[in-house]
């Protein structure tokens, strides 16, 4: 197994207002993923879960420590050249789904591609596909106000996987979800991660956790012990995603 | 008339006599006070040294003059745009100079009171040949035509701004306002009122309004002073451009009272109209 | 897609952007205006004096063209001096004064104009035949209108008038040849124009071959300037006076206009960037949750700042479309009102459109709008997107 991600020993704190308080969010985090596996990261509020998800996507800077992401030291890039991993080998699931709501279901999905510079028809293409993929091909053309708390949630999800991402990170991503609905998801991402997948999900839901072969327990910034899931030691070939990694 | 400056220093035979100029051309000059000049009627007429009274080309006089005084410019609008020079002579210096003999353009008649004006009207106008007496103000009324057009342009540009800044002010009160759903919406889960979401909206936007017409007044009070000290400086007057009273300032504050209130209360109004689970986006 | 996404957070709130853009649209007008003031009335001015041919205009020294009564004596002598100008092809003396008319009792008083009718530059004729005898006047529609004659009636007119006695000196018998329109007359004014030598004599002003102005037509390419320093030092009972150095008397004149144009020009741009920098920021602050994500995708500054940026100019660009028949129909208004000045030729406009001048609003309002999403833009980009994800989460 190719290890996909490697981070060392990694710190952020957040001062609370001005000369106010300093939270240590993550105390020298170490945590190694390697390529097409699950992990889930659990532990109370306030444990640092989303904090080192935000450290390990990217879209916040380490106070201390070292971070590897498919062979590139993150901490070393330049805020563009960030910008731009994030775009080519990230993709991001967040609690509030954070469509936009101007755009269509496909346009959602379309937007980092458009970034990334393909054609409009190579990214309507992609697009409709991914939608396929998460079931809401009939639902392409509506906008997000028109489409329930799980489907706002799976166009988020096509739309993570538009640029074929080395990994996947999820922040609660059936938190504002009723439980039927959270099933749904949670069989999603299985299959996601069977299709070869990299997933990194935050949460506080156990059926969630349970679907990972790794769950990684946190207390007050830092990792208090890892687990592997017996259930899900193995891999299952149940079908790719679309032209995935 | 024009008037040819030459600060000459010889002793005059004959008894000169005084004028008084303006400061501006005083200045512009460089004439003092006890200075001599000599004056002419003639445009780019001679300068000719004489005594008093001699002739000078075809007919029109010159004289030799020393200048008594130096005349601040009154503060007369129809002044302003005017570079001319101004000059006081003595009336039979003035009718000599330019051969009028024993003419004027107009006698200034001072009365009692308003009805001796009318009695003295009648009189003189009943019995003089030659010439109409007028009321004072009915003149003013005639040659005040010009600054009646200034009015009107003012007054115009001041409707055109009061617009654009109901507009303005209606549009950044809504965004305001509209800042805010959130907020209202939790407020109104709450319990609290439409009618108490309304008002308090109106009165954060009269506040709002009160205090920046207050900014305003203050930003146009230094705005006039300094409009009045550039432009009496550009045309050397004394005259005032731009003059804050009373009624304007509370014009001013009133209106815009009255265009927060009413911007506010088409903001509040929106506002309130949507449900409350709407405005915090379920 | 930016461009999408920026028409579309404008249509998402399509109150409010439709207030912006009509905020901008009078602010737009306004700023249409005073840069049509601010050219116009030189413009329109320059075209006037040029209208007919004649660079250089002679005053009796310290004045302007009939600014005062003064007159330049020894007009005959002075003509045969600017003949001699080799770069000199036509010379047109002026005299001004009154002419008088008696009708049902009442005294009509026009403005009188002396000229050579073959080198005048003071009138069109529009109908029948120039004042070519010197028994004959051409007059104007106000002149008509006000005495009721017809082209082709004798009247009898006199130069002066002394209304106590009801009694007229220099009277004359005259035609009325012909039906003109006098360029440099304020409307409705009442004028006639005569011979010269006629009007001379009336007024009196024969004795000392006075008249109240000249005007000289040069060659082509002629140096104005140069011909305009030789009367100036040759000649000194005028004042030569160059189109530009009009224009330059008439600017200090009238400066005021000017100023006030730049002034509220300047507040108008002041007002819309206020208007559009408000609206671009509050959008971009509720939208802040969506910005960190499109950061967090892989969105990069630039886009979302390109993206920022297109809002606010879109609300200035429709504004500037709006603004420009407003500010036509504004400019109309307010030049109906100045038109009203006393004295000003009826063929001065002070708000004078000319295509320059919309496409200057439109650059500065261009300007404006790419301005005013300058910081609005600035703080999305920067926003740290954790922090941002964080606090959207919390609210």
């Amino acid at each position: 197994m190719t290890l996909l991600l490697g981070a060392r020993n990694l710190r952020r704190d957040y001062q609370l207002g001005r000369g106010g308080e300093v939270v240590h969010a993550v105390r020298g985090v170490s945590l190694e993923v390697e390529q097409g596996e699950y992990v889930a990261i659990v532990g109370p509020s306030g444990s640092g879960k989303s904090s080192l998800l935000n450290l390990l996507g990217a879209i916040d800077t380490p106070d201390q420590g070292e971070l590897t992401i498919a062979g590139r030291r993150i901490e070393k890039l330049s805020d563009r050249e960030l910008t731009d991993f994030r775009l080519r080998n990230i993709g991001f699931v967040f609690q509030r789904f954070y469509l936009l709501p101007v755009l269509t279901a496909r346009e959602n999905v379309e937007l980092p591609m458009a970034e990334a510079g393909v054609s409009r028809a190579d990214r309507r293409a992609r697009a409709s596909e991914l939608l396929r993929y998460v079931g809401l091909e009939r639902r392409e053309r509506h906008r997000p106000t028109q489409l329930s708390g799980g489907e706002q949630q799976r166009v988020a999800i096509a739309r993570a996987l538009a640029n074929r991402p080395a990994l996947l990170l999820a922040d609660e991503p059936t938190g504002e979800l009723d439980a039927r609905t959270g099933e749904e998801i949670i069989a999603l991402f299985e299959r996601l991660n069977s299709d070869g997948t990299t997933l990194i999900v935050v949460t506080h839901d156990e059926g969630l956790a349970s679907a990972a072969r790794r769950v990684v327990h946190m207390k007050d910034g830092a990792i208090v012990h890892q687990e592997v899931s017996r259930v899900r030691a193995g891999n299952d070939d149940t079908g790719a995603v679309p032209s995935q990694k | 008339m024009l008037l040819t400056a030459l600060p000459l220093l010889f002793a005059l035979q004959a008894q000169v006599r005084t004028i008084a100029i303006g400061a501006d051309l005083a200045a512009d000059a460089g004439i003092r006070v006890g200075d001599t000049v000599v004056v002419s009627a003639r445009p780019g007429g001679g300068t000719e040294a004489a005594g008093a009274g001699a002739e000078g080309l075809a007919g029109r006089a010159v004289d030799t003059v020393v200048v008594s005084a130096i005349v601040e410019r009154r503060a007369d609008p129809s002044e302003i745009a005017r570079n001319d020079y101004r000059v006081r002579l003595h009336l039979d210096q003035l009718q000599h100079l330019i051969g009028y003999g024993d003419r004027v353009d107009r006698f200034a008649v001072g009365t009692v009171d308003s009805a001796a004006t009318e009695r003295a009207l009648g009189a003189i106008n009943d019995a003089a040949f030659g010439f109409q007496a007028y009321r004072s103000r009915d003149i003013a009324a005639e040659t005040s035509t010009t600054f009646e057009v200034v009015s009107r342009f003012h007054r115009a540009i001041g409707v055109i701004t009061i617009v654009a800044s109901a507009v303005f002010l209606l549009c950044i009160l809504l965004l305001k306002v509209e800042e805010r759903r959130r907020d209202v919406g939790a407020l109104r889960l709450i319990g609290l009122s439409r009618w108490t979401v309304f008002r308090s909206v109106v009165i954060e936007a009269a506040f709002v309004s009160v205090l920046g017409s207050g900014l305003g007044v203050a930003v146009g009070w230094i705005t006039s002073a300094a409009v009045n000290a550039y432009y009496q400086a550009f045309y050397r007057t004394p005259l005032r451009f731009s003059i804050v009273t009373g009624d304007i300032v509370l014009f001013s504050v009133l209106l815009s009272l009255a265009l927060g209130v009413v911007a506010g209360a088409l903001a509040a109004l929106r506002l309130v109209r949507t449900a409350p689970l709407t405005l915090i986006g379920r | 897609m930016r461009s999408l996404l920026a028409m579309a957070a404008l249509r998402r709130h399509g109150a409010r952007t439709v207030l912006a853009v009509l905020g901008v649209a009078v602010a737009a007008a306004m700023l249409l205006c005073m840069v049509m003031l601010s050219a116009g009335l030189r413009e329109s001015f320059r075209e006037l004096l040029l209208s007919r041919g004649f660079q250089l205009r002679l005053s009796p020294r310290g004045t302007l063209p009939f600014d005062t009564e003064a007159t330049i004596t020894g007009a005959t002598e002075i003509s045969r001096v600017l003949r001699t100008l080799p770069d000199v092809t036509t010379v047109s003396a002026v005299l001004g004064g009154q002419l008088h008319v008696e009708r049902g009792g009442e005294s009509i008083t026009s403005f009188a104009l002396g000229v050579n009718p073959a080198a005048q530059g003071d009138y069109e004729l529009l109908s029948g035949r120039d004042a070519l005898a010197p028994d004959a006047m051409v007059v104007n529609d106000a002149f008509l209108e006000a005495t009721g004659v017809q082209v082709g009636d004798t009247l009898d007119v006199a130069a002066g008038y002394n209304p106590q006695l009801r009694s007229y000196s220099g009277e004359r018998r005259l035609v009325v040849s012909g039906r003109a329109r006098f360029l440099y007359l304020a409307a409705g004014q009442s004028a006639v124009a005569l011979r010269i030598g006629t009007l001379q004599a009336m007024t009196g002003r024969a004795r000392n071959d006075e008249v109240s102005l000249f005007m000289l037509r040069l060659k082509d390419g002629a140096d104005v300037e140069a011909v305009r320093r030789w009367i100036q030092g040759h000649v000194p009972r005028v004042d030569a006076i160059s189109t530009a150095e009009a224009m330059q008397r008439v600017d200090e004149r009238l400066s005021y206009f000017r100023q006030l144009g730049f002034i509220l020009g300047a507040v108008s741009l002041i007002v819309g960037f206020l208007l559009v920098t408000t609206l671009v920021t509050v959008s971009v602050n509720e939208r802040v949750g969506e910005i960190a994500v499109m950061r967090a995708m892989g969105i990069s500054r630039a886009h979302v700042v390109q993206q920022i940026l297109l809002e606010g100019l879109a609300i200035s660009l429709a504004g500037a479309v709006m603004g420009l028949g407003l500010g036509l129909v504004t400019a109309r208004y307010l030049n109906s009102i100045l038109s009203a000045f006393p004295g000003l030729p009826a063929a001065i406009d002070f708000f004078l459109f000319q295509p320059r001048s919309a496409w200057t609003a439109l650059g500065l309002l261009v300007i404006v709008g790419i301005a005013a999403g300058i910081y609005p833009s600035w703080r999305a980009a920067t926003l740290p997107i954790a922090t941002a994800l964080h606090e959207e989460a919390v609210a």
